[in-house]
């Protein structure tokens, strides 16, 4: 309808107003060509200007020097624009980022270069004049006809990039933009995809160029300057990439502003790269992706549909894994792990954080590669292959931090995964739907995966995982972050996926699923496993009760007196969270100067989050964090550091490339000057890191890492130290080592707030205790009334 | 001959590319970003230091010395206005705002310090000495020594003082460089102002073997792209060696085949070399996350 | 939806142009910003003074003229889209080309097609006026690089006993077609060139062009380059030592020479269709005295840079004014008739006598050239000044 409007007005406008429009519509057409590589496949090409320079040239010198007709021309200059486009992409796919950037602008200077100097063809500098314009059936088509065509053509590119953003290629394209991780495990080839996003951006790029010789009846190499490619790219991201109106909005501002500025004369740059600036500033997203936004949120959900049966195609295979192993940099990270996993059962993967789960779920993917050891799916061992044929051998999954496509719509992302990727008649968009009414989403079939909450995340990620119709499907913390409720229907899913013949592999910390629903458990600890079989056996093995635990009766409680110093931290109902529900639910905690106080708890159920929140990386919904009487939630991280609360983070987080001294003194950046003697003292503390001072962090084992975490946090002089999972991932002896450190600072009267896994460890040290579960405060007390309490064991192992 | 002349050539001008280069290497490896409009920090360090020491009269010293502070003021308006507010959402639309910003800068200097290039000389900068038989000037020599010197002073000061280590520790892991007390958006500003500094300091350099204009920095910003990016961005050395070696072949190229195969061959060489070696010549590929 | 609303935003910028029809629009396309601001600055100043003088003299048929300029940022498809927009939405009588060939090549065929006179006050590519059109709206005062070419020949022949001339050209369109001039002319008198070499107008060092040149035995330079790229070429002799005689195209007239190419500034000789230095006939005096009135920053005539800028446009307005008086119509075809009607002005160049014929469409030729050297900041005659 509109480029209808167009078209008539075209057919009778003056002779400017027709060339607007033929530009209008050119520079549509480069910016829809562009949007397939920008905006589908997450490609960024500053060197777009070169393929419209060749689709010109090829034009050109074919209609003159060759005498070729123009539509004989036409095809041959789109598709040496393609050829080119494949041939670049092949470099180019290597490289990421900035310097993809910079083959795209060479690539651009090349051919600007190479028609300047390739003279006998091209003309020189001063380019190919009186390019004769088009002409058929015997009548020449003047520039108000190629202004029409190029209407045309534009409205049919519109037609042709929807069909293509919304055919299993082009959600192949958006999803390999998304997450080049999860595209592989759906089975797509990411390196042909992007070559084929190269090829198509740049036929349009090039048909737009063949347009332009026979409209503008001349080329020269300075049309062709980087600018424009700057220009084209502006196009994209002005109107919003890969939106399917945004090129034109792009192109109907990068046109038709400078003309309307025509006169301001010389100031008209000025002008616009202000201008420029102030619509990027209101539309970072691009016009088209802001209103989209805009409009999405006014949309409400719907529809709830019929319950359908899923049916697997494929048969019922085991999935059997033996031996197991993998070691990085040395470290033994997973050793001898075997275990099998059989159709219609539920297998779940168990140990305490850092016990090597994930990294059996990454091999059993493809993502790492064993170095030892046999995966057989059926009778082929997948050991080693990679993801994206180990997912289209039948294997699915499902990833701790979502890895949705996120600016696929939710049917999209389903019908990618299946085997059709939704060609036509392959039913699979009606398979999809029924999925999503199987795993009992009850949203939006074409809302954006990206503005999902995260409970639908969740659930549409077990739905594509089970559109490839895999014969297991290998699930990665699923429960994680999601409410009771949540959970429960969660569990309820899983078991009705199980009854269906597939088997389902389980990594999960919410004890009360993993024990709800498992047929069988294996019990992972420091990479190997200590304990195979019924929920129940497992649950009343002293080796897993050990390892979850660490041995919470086992240990003497060294601490019976409670101190009552003054109060350092107080916090009052403290509410956090990332989206719509929170994880810490209205925590009330103290601290008192010289105490070590522990907060413990099952993974997820928001120790991390509290400790965030204290520490200003994370700032808090609700609540109060007072220190010596002063209140910082609403401080940020370094200003927090200022105040003396300093964060050991989870998961060491040194800096891997800066030494062990130098991660010693950032630790005191706060200080500027800090006395060598100072230094000295941490390593007497600390006396296996001066063996390492002069090495990079990255290079130590992660014992060495935790100390040095430590060490570099207690740099600044903290009035309170919060300690986050200091034992994660370390070997038992080291974990004694580490506690007997802690147990040191205790002594000297260092303030401590520790989160930890392993409860009894942590029980042994501190004064006092704090179990949280489901984000609330679920018991607190002296070590020794924490220790005999049941909620922590109800915390840790589920309810028996 | 042929050759020496060549050398010196290359070596002054690719230390100028490195100089610039420099400028991307110091926001890229603390905030992934770059001014695409660095040549116009360049244009502006030569066009602050004309104006102050030609029309203001004011002693050298002292102009070169406002100068690069104006340029550092730039390069931190350059993050807060047109790289923060879209870095902090993800969104890459970076690359064209300081492109805007760029255009926006280049043409109020061509309305405010005028449209006609100027002529900038130096009384000490016109001497020169004579090497194998081949007559350098003493800015051929100073322009080398101040970038390898300036690369050495960023290798320095990165590797060695508090402030340096805090700039590669948010690279490294921004959020524990936080929990260190590092004001992270200030450093990443910070960065900014030092890229647009090395940038001005290159145009202040260059100006009196050129000549100093609103458009002089466009194609030396994006000569020195290629630079950035060949030398693997990450490290001061290797993006200095690499500006070396880009201004040693383009001046050999010249040289050798003559001057209608320079453009080409260079860009040409910048693709292929990229193709071999992904994370440019100097660069180290970055760890691959699951 | 947004294309209607860009629909309408194009409806309401069409509706505008309709309002005065007093005034005689007078159209001028030629790059305002970037490397060439300051040529194009150069025409719009000769164009204003010459308009307001027509205008205080109450302009010409009743009417008063108005310039309208466009920015052409120097790239030809730029340039059409302004021409299109300056002859079609704002129906101007006459358009001015800047001073980029392509982009003025590029507009010939419209400006044809529309039957609206072109006039080039600049850009001196032999094709421009010689476009093969019949009849032929283009018309020009300024130089033309194929009579150019020749003219810098013979002077070198005559002045430096030329037998092995090099050239150092610009890397842009004007460069290549004064190669082709060049090599034509050479190729007329039996002479090759000793070599032929390009630069960027970016290049700081153009050492390893001129090393080639001299290694292959160049005994003079032919030089085609802006002012800035010009002083680079010399700033480079002076660092080689090389010291060669230098004929040069008229680019070192376009800004401040001595201040960009130092002491050797005056070594190179260059073509110029005029110069405000030196005596002057009233007309010149009246000119600068307008321009230094109208313009603060000029303060001498060493401040009129691209003199030849300003004078050429100076005198194609007055020839315009002329053209359209003895036509007595703003009517394209009428107007075009007009232009081979004027019988004699005095203006700045020269004295005029019927400029344009219907087979010659260039006001200037190699009569008109003079040798020039910059001479501390002044544009002198060569040998004037020793």
């Amino acid at each position: 309808m509109i480029f209808s409007i167009f078209f008539i007005f075209t057919c009778y406008a003056n002779s400017y107003y027709v060339f607007i429009m033929a530009t209008l519509a050119l520079t549509a057409i480069s910016g829809i060509g562009l949007n397939i590589l920008l905006g589908l496949a997450g490609q960024v090409s500053f060197g777009h200007v070169g393929f419209y320079a060749i689709g010109a040239y090829t034009v050109a010198i074919l209609t003159t020097a060759a005498k070729l007709d123009f539509w004989l021309a036409l095809p041959l200059a789109i598709a040496l624009s393609a050829v080119v486009g494949g041939l670049l992409a092949l470099p180019a796919l290597r490289l990421r980022g900035p310097y993809l950037a910079m083959v795209t602008i060479a690539f651009g200077f090349v051919v600007e270069n190479g028609a300047a100097e390739w003279r006998e063809v091209t003309g020189g500098q001063n380019g190919i004049m009186s390019v004769p314009t088009i002409k058929a059936f015997g009548t020449a088509f003047g520039e108000r006809g190629v202004a029409l065509l190029s209407i045309v053509l534009c409205a049919v590119l519109v037609l042709g990039f929807r069909r293509l953003s919304r055919s299993q290629w082009g959600a192949a394209m958006r999803a390999v933009k998304d997450s080049e991780v999860a595209a592989e495990s759906v089975g797509l080839n990411p390196v042909a995809i992007k070559a084929l996003a190269f090829a198509l951006s740049a036929a349009c790029a090039g048909l737009a160029g063949a347009l332009f010789a026979p409209l503008s009846g001349f080329v020269t190499p300075s049309t062709f300057a980087f600018l424009q490619s700057i220009l084209f790219v502006l196009v994209v991201i002005v109107g919003g990439a890969g939106t399917l109106g945004g090129p034109l909005v792009g192109a109907a501002i990068v046109v038709l502003l400078p003309e309307a500025l025509a006169g301001l004369a010389e100031y008209r740059l000025l002008f616009f790269g202000a201008l420029m600036l102030v619509v990027l500033w209101l539309a970072p997203e691009g016009i088209v992706g802001q209103v989209q936004k805009w409009m999405r949120r006014r949309k409400a959900a719907v529809l709830p549909t019929l319950e359908m049966l899923l049916s697997p195609a494929r048969e019922k295979t085991p999935l059997t894994i033996s031996n197991l192993s993998i070691a990085f940099g040395g470290v033994k990270a997973v050793t001898n792990v075997g275990f099998t996993a059989r159709p219609g059962e539920v297998t779940s993967l168990i140990g305490p954080n850092g016990a090597g789960k994930t990294t059996v779920l990454n091999m059993l993917g493809g993502f790492y590669r064993p170095q030892a050891g046999q995966v057989r799916l059926g009778n082929e061992n997948i050991a080693g292959m990679p993801t994206w044929r180990i997912a289209r051998a039948g294997l699915a999954r499902t990833y701790q931090t979502s890895q949705l496509f996120g600016s696929l719509t939710v049917l999209e992302n389903l019908v990618i995964a299946s085997p059709g990727r939704g060609s036509s008649g392959s039913g699979d968009e009606k398979a999809a739907e029924g999925l999503l009414c199987f795993v009992g989403y009850r949203g939006d079939m074409h809302a954006r995966a990206a503005d999902l909450a995260h409970v639908d995340r969740r659930l549409i990620e077990i739905a594509r995982a089970l559109a490839t119709r895999p014969a297991v499907l290998l699930l990665d913390e699923p429960a994680a972050g999601l409410s009771r409720a949540d959970k429960e229907a969660l569990a309820a899913l899983l078991g009705r996926i199980a009854q269906s013949g597939i088997a389902v592999l389980l990594v999960e910390h919410d004890m009360d699923i993993v024990m709800g629903i498992s047929n069988h458990v294996v019990v992972l600890d420091a990479g190997t496993p200590i304990a195979e079989g019924t929920p129940q056996q497992v649950q009343q093995d002293p080796a897993v009760r050990k390892a979850y635990l660490g041995g919470i009766h086992e240990r003497p409680l060294t601490r019976t007196s409670t101190n009552e110093g003054q109060t350092l931290l107080e916090v009052g109902k403290l509410e956090a969270g990332y989206g719509a529900e929170p994880v810490l639910k209205g925590i009330d905690l103290r601290v008192n100067d010289g105490e070590l106080v522990a907060v413990l708890g099952a993974n997820g159920a928001g120790k991390s989050t509290l400790m965030r929140a204290l520490s200003g990386l994370h700032r808090p919904i609700a609540g109060s964090v007072k220190f010596e009487n002063r209140h910082m939630e609403e401080l940020s991280a370094h200003r927090v550091v200022a105040q003396g609360v300093v964060l050991v983070p989870e998961g060491r987080q040194v800096f891997p490339e800066l030494s062990v001294l130098d991660n010693l003194r950032l630790g005191g950046y706060l200080r500027k000057e800090i006395p060598d003697s100072e230094v000295e003292a941490l390593l007497e503390r600390f006396p296996r890191l001066r063996e390492r001072l002069r090495q990079r962090a990255g290079l130590l084992s992660g014992g060495e890492q935790q100390m040095l975490a430590i060490a570099r946090g207690l740099m600044g002089r903290p009035k309170l130290l919060l300690l986050d999972e200091p034992s994660l991932g370390l070997a038992p002896t080291v974990i004694e080592d580490l506690f007997a450190s802690l147990d040191r600072l205790r002594a000297e009267k260092v303030t401590i707030l520790l989160v930890d896994q392993m409860a009894g460890l942590a029980l042994a040290l501190a004064d006092r205790a704090y179990v949280i579960e489901g984000g609330r405060i679920s018991a607190s007390g002296s070590a020794a009334e924490i220790a005999a309490d049941g909620a922590l064991e109800k915390a840790y192992l589920g309810t028996q | 001959m042929l050759v020496t002349t060549a050398l010196i050539t290359g070596l002054g001008l690719g230390s100028m590319y490195g100089l610039l280069a420099l400028g991307f290497h110091v926001t890229y490896s603390v905030s992934a970003t770059v001014n695409f409009a660095q040549g116009s920090s360049m244009m502006l360090g030569a066009v602050f230091a004309y104006v102050f020491t030609v029309r203001l009269g004011l002693p050298l010293f002292a102009s070169v010395l406002i100068s690069l502070s104006l340029c550092a003021a730039y390069g931190a308006l350059v993050e807060l206005l047109a790289v923060r507010p879209f870095a902090r959402r993800g969104s890459n639309a970076w690359l064209m705002a300081t492109v805007a910003l760029g255009i926006v800068a280049d043409n109020t200097v061509l309305f405010t310090f005028g449209k006609e290039p100027r002529g900038f000389q130096m009384a000490w900068a016109q001497g020169g000495v004579d090497v194998a038989g081949v007559h350098v000037s003493y800015l051929q020599i100073v322009i080398p020594a101040v970038g390898l010197l300036f690369a050495f002073l960023l290798s320095f000061f990165s590797n060695k003082t508090r402030q340096g280590k805090a700039m590669l520790a948010v690279v490294q892991n921004p959020e524990a460089a936080r929990l260190m007390g590092i004001n992270v958006p200030v450093v990443i500003c910070g960065a900014y102002a030092l890229s647009t500094a090395f940038a001005g300091a290159g145009g202040i350099l260059i100006a009196p073997l050129f000549n100093v204009n609103a458009d002089m920095g466009t194609v030396f910003g994006l000569k020195a792209f290629a630079v950035a990016i060949l030398g693997g961005i990450g490290s001061a050395w290797g993006v200095m060696l690499a500006g070396l070696l880009f201004g040693v072949v383009e001046a050999l190229i010249t040289s050798f085949l003559g001057s209608t195969y320079t453009q080409i061959l260079t860009f040409a060489l910048v693709i292929v070399a990229l193709a071999l070696k992904p994370n440019g010549l100097f660069g180290k590929a970055e760890v691959k996350k699951v | 939806m947004f294309k209607r609303i860009v629909f309408l935003v194009v409806g309401i910028l069409a509706a505008f142009p309709a309002f005065s029809q007093e005034t005689i629009k007078i159209g001028l396309v030629t790059a305002l910003s970037g490397q060439s601001a300051a040529a194009g600055e150069a025409i719009t100043r000769g164009l204003q003074i010459a308009i307001d003088e027509l205008n205080t003299a109450g302009g010409v048929l009743g009417r008063k003229f108005e310039l309208v300029r466009r920015d052409d940022e120097a790239t030809p498809a730029k340039g059409v889209l302004a021409a299109r927009e300056l002859v079609f939405k704002e129906k101007v009588t006459v358009l001015f080309g800047g001073l980029d060939t392509p982009v003025s090549v590029a507009i010939v065929p419209i400006m044809n097609e529309a039957k609206v006179p072109f006039m080039g006050p600049w850009a001196a590519g032999t094709p421009i006026t010689k476009n093969g059109a019949n009849p032929n709206f283009v018309f020009r005062v300024s130089a033309v690089d194929e009579i150019v070419d020749k003219a810098m020949l013979q002077y070198a022949q005559k002045n430096f006993n030329t037998k092995k001339p090099g050239m150092i050209l610009i890397n842009n369109p004007w460069g290549q077609s004064n190669e082709a001039g060049l090599k034509a002319a050479l190729g007329a008198k039996g002479i090759t060139a000793a070599g032929i070499e390009k630069f960027e107008g970016s290049d700081v060092d153009v050492v390893p062009q001129l090393t080639r040149l001299k290694a292959a035995g160049a005994d003079t330079l032919f030089l085609v380059g802006n002012v800035g790229p010009s002083a680079q070429v010399v700033k480079s002799l002076d660092r080689m030592g090389w010291k060669v005689p230098i004929v040069s195209h008229w680019g070192p007239a376009g800004g401040r020479f001595t201040e960009l190419a130092g002491p050797s500034a005056p070594s190179v000789h260059f073509v110029q269709t005029y110069s405000f230095f030196g005596n002057q006939r009233p007309v010149g005096t009246k000119v600068l005295k307008m321009l230094m009135a109208k313009y603060p920053d000029i303060k001498s005539a060493g401040d009129v840079t691209a003199a030849v800028g300003v004078a050429n446009a100076y005198d194609a307005m007055h020839l315009v004014a002329l053209a359209i008086k003895s036509a007595g119509s703003t009517d394209g075809e009428k107007l075009r008739e007009g232009f081979y009607k004027i019988g004699s002005y005095d203006g700045l160049i020269k004295s005029y006598k019927s400029p344009f014929t219907p087979d010659n469409h260039d006001a200037i030729n190699e009569n008109d050239y003079v040798w020039t050297q910059f001479i501390n900041n002044e544009i002198l005659p060569v040998g004037m000044k020793k």
